[in-house]
């Protein structure tokens, strides 16, 4: 297991997605470890945002607290797994029609990744939403609260993933201008115009030393339609994420009512949202 | 003897901040994590008990002192761990992973030295509790040696971060964040933890029997019941 926190860690500060380590093939990361700790990671935010329930129901001898916390439990990965698959397909039919050079393996790791990332920014939040929900009787506070935090790790999450497309676009590139029966030569870590370099594509460029996961390549990637695509895809995975947390809920569970796994299905997530802070400001 | 040791350990958190005097100025000792933990606690627990004694020490109020003595280093320390994870997560991100150990330390150090100050400022507390007896003025009181605390504390940090900076200008963005969050969840925790001086009509217990409610949620409403009513809804 401390392996996969290591990995995790690599890929947060973004040794895993160097230039040069993606020039060996995709994004070099343990599969089957990080997805178990992704989804240890949402249960453990999950949790996190159950003690809002536990403590609203605490001596009054009911189990709807102990039942909404473990409902919140399934439902984090429930929500992060059930988006990617949801918007997953369109993406990489999108991807191979305008021509990325990025195939199904490359993507999914890609996808994890950015998962990973995410779901580290999430459960790093935990402890202080666990505190804020113990100490609060306000269920709008809350849903505010968890909204904020989701927000933040889908967009570091979306950052992370916008760059890494362009790191492994960028490396691709240069993988296939070198001659196939000769390795590719290593990446300069110095700006060296490589003069023994004759192939037409130009040297990547020097890496500073500290360069971190969400920071911009100056190699600039040509084909500006698969990060159109991929901008786009961004946009679509948070409104698909933010409608889905709304189908799902409930998450918190509103102090008082009964246990239910899901709420009747009636209005969206943005009305829902100007609702909530409706309420929060007239105390109801 | 270890008393002394903490206090030299002390005397050396407050004065690394300072600009050199002189090239021949003594090198600060490197100090453990469990002294500056120590030093935390112990001036905490000063302040803290020097707060609570606002009723008085007769009759039940002593258990007040007490209970204050406790909750200062408990506001610090458990507000300073509950953001640590993120901070952690944000540094990673951010590229600033290898500065990690430095910048903690800088945070830590801080903390150390903004209880230091506010045990100082103990004094003036007693002396103000002696001669005025209103309940919410002193509260305002508390509140400003508070503040004057956290300036200097404010004022070490950026000291202790300006070698960071001048390695990578990211760290500034990630001192404020760090500062968002921990003043973000130190507010709630606050009003989590009240009484803290002990309003003398009430009895003396750890936690108000309301403590379950928000800092923000009470601010907000006030502010929008005030805009209702100057408004005229």
């Amino acid at each position: 297991m401390k392996h996969w926190f290591k990995a995790l860690d690599k890929i947060l500060r973004g040794e895993a997605t160097r230039l040069q380590e993606l020039q060996h093939g995709p994004i070099d990361i343990p599969v089957i470890g990080l997805s178990t700790l992704i989804a240890l990671l949402a249960i453990f935010y999950g949790a996190c945002m159950g003690c809002f329930a536990i403590i609203a129901g605490w001596g009054t001898g009911s189990a709807v607290g102990y039942q909404q916390t473990l409902a919140s439990m399934a439902k984090v990965p429930m929500l992060f797994f059930l988006t990617l698959l949801v918007t997953f397909p369109s993406l990489y039919v999108f991807n191979a029609l305008v021509g990325s050079r990025l195939n199904m393996a490359a993507v999914l790791r890609l996808m994890l990744a950015t998962l990973a990332v995410m779901l580290a920014l999430l459960a790093s939040f935990g402890p202080i939403v666990a505190f804020f929900a113990i100490s609060t009787t306000s269920h709008p506070f809350m849903q505010l609260l968890n909204t904020l935090v989701f927000s933040i790790a889908g967009i570091l999450g979306m950052v992370f993933l916008l760059r890494t497309m362009q790191r492994l676009t960028a490396a691709q590139i240069f993988l296939e201008a070198s001659a196939p029966t000769v390795p590719p030569p290593p990446l300069p870590v110095q700006t060296v115009a490589s003069v023994e370099n004759t192939s037409a594509v130009p040297a990547p460029p020097a890496l500073p030393p500290h360069l971190g996961a969400l920071d911009r390549i100056q190699y600039r990637v040509n084909n500006s339609q698969v990060v159109t695509i991929f901008r786009i895809w961004a946009m679509v995975f948070a409104l698909i994420g933010a409608q889905m947390s709304w189908v799902l809920r409930p998450f918190i569970g509103r102090p008082g009512e009964a246990f239910v796994f899901f709420s009747p299905r009636t209005s969206n997530f943005f009305q829902a949202i100007f609702h909530i802070t409706f309420q929060l400001l007239s105390r109801h | 003897m270890p008393n002394l040791l903490i206090l030299a350990a002390a005397d050396d958190v407050l004065r690394d901040t300072a600009p050199q005097a002189a090239p021949t100025a003594k090198p600060r000792r490197d100090w453990s994590l469990r002294q500056l933990l120590l030093i935390l606690i112990i001036f905490g627990f000063l302040y803290g008990a020097v707060m609570g004694c606002y009723g008085g020490v007769a009759g039940d109020r002593w258990r007040q002192v007490l209970y204050s003595a406790l909750k200062v280093p408990m506001l610090l320390l458990v507000t300073f761990l509950l953001g640590l994870p993120s901070f952690r997560v944000l540094n990673a991100l951010f590229g600033l992973s290898g500065d990690f150990r430095q910048a903690l330390g800088a945070l830590i150090a801080t903390q150390a030295g903004l209880t230091i100050v506010l045990a100082s400022l103990a004094p003036f507390t007693a002396l103000w509790y002696a001669s005025f007896t209103d309940y919410r003025i002193a509260l305002l009181f508390n509140a400003g040696m508070f503040a004057i605390a956290s300036f200097t504390g404010q004022w070490q940090l950026r000291r202790r971060y300006k070698s960071l900076i001048t390695r990578n200008p990211r760290h500034r963005a990630l001192l404020r964040l760090w500062l968002a969050i921990y003043i973000f969840v130190a507010i709630q925790m606050a009003w989590v933890l009240r009484p803290f001086l002990g309003n003398p009509d009430l009895p003396v217990s750890f936690f108000r029997k309301d403590c379950l409610g928000n800092a923000y949620v009470e601010v907000a409403t006030i502010v929008w019941q005030t805009i209702h009513k100057a408004v005229g809804i």
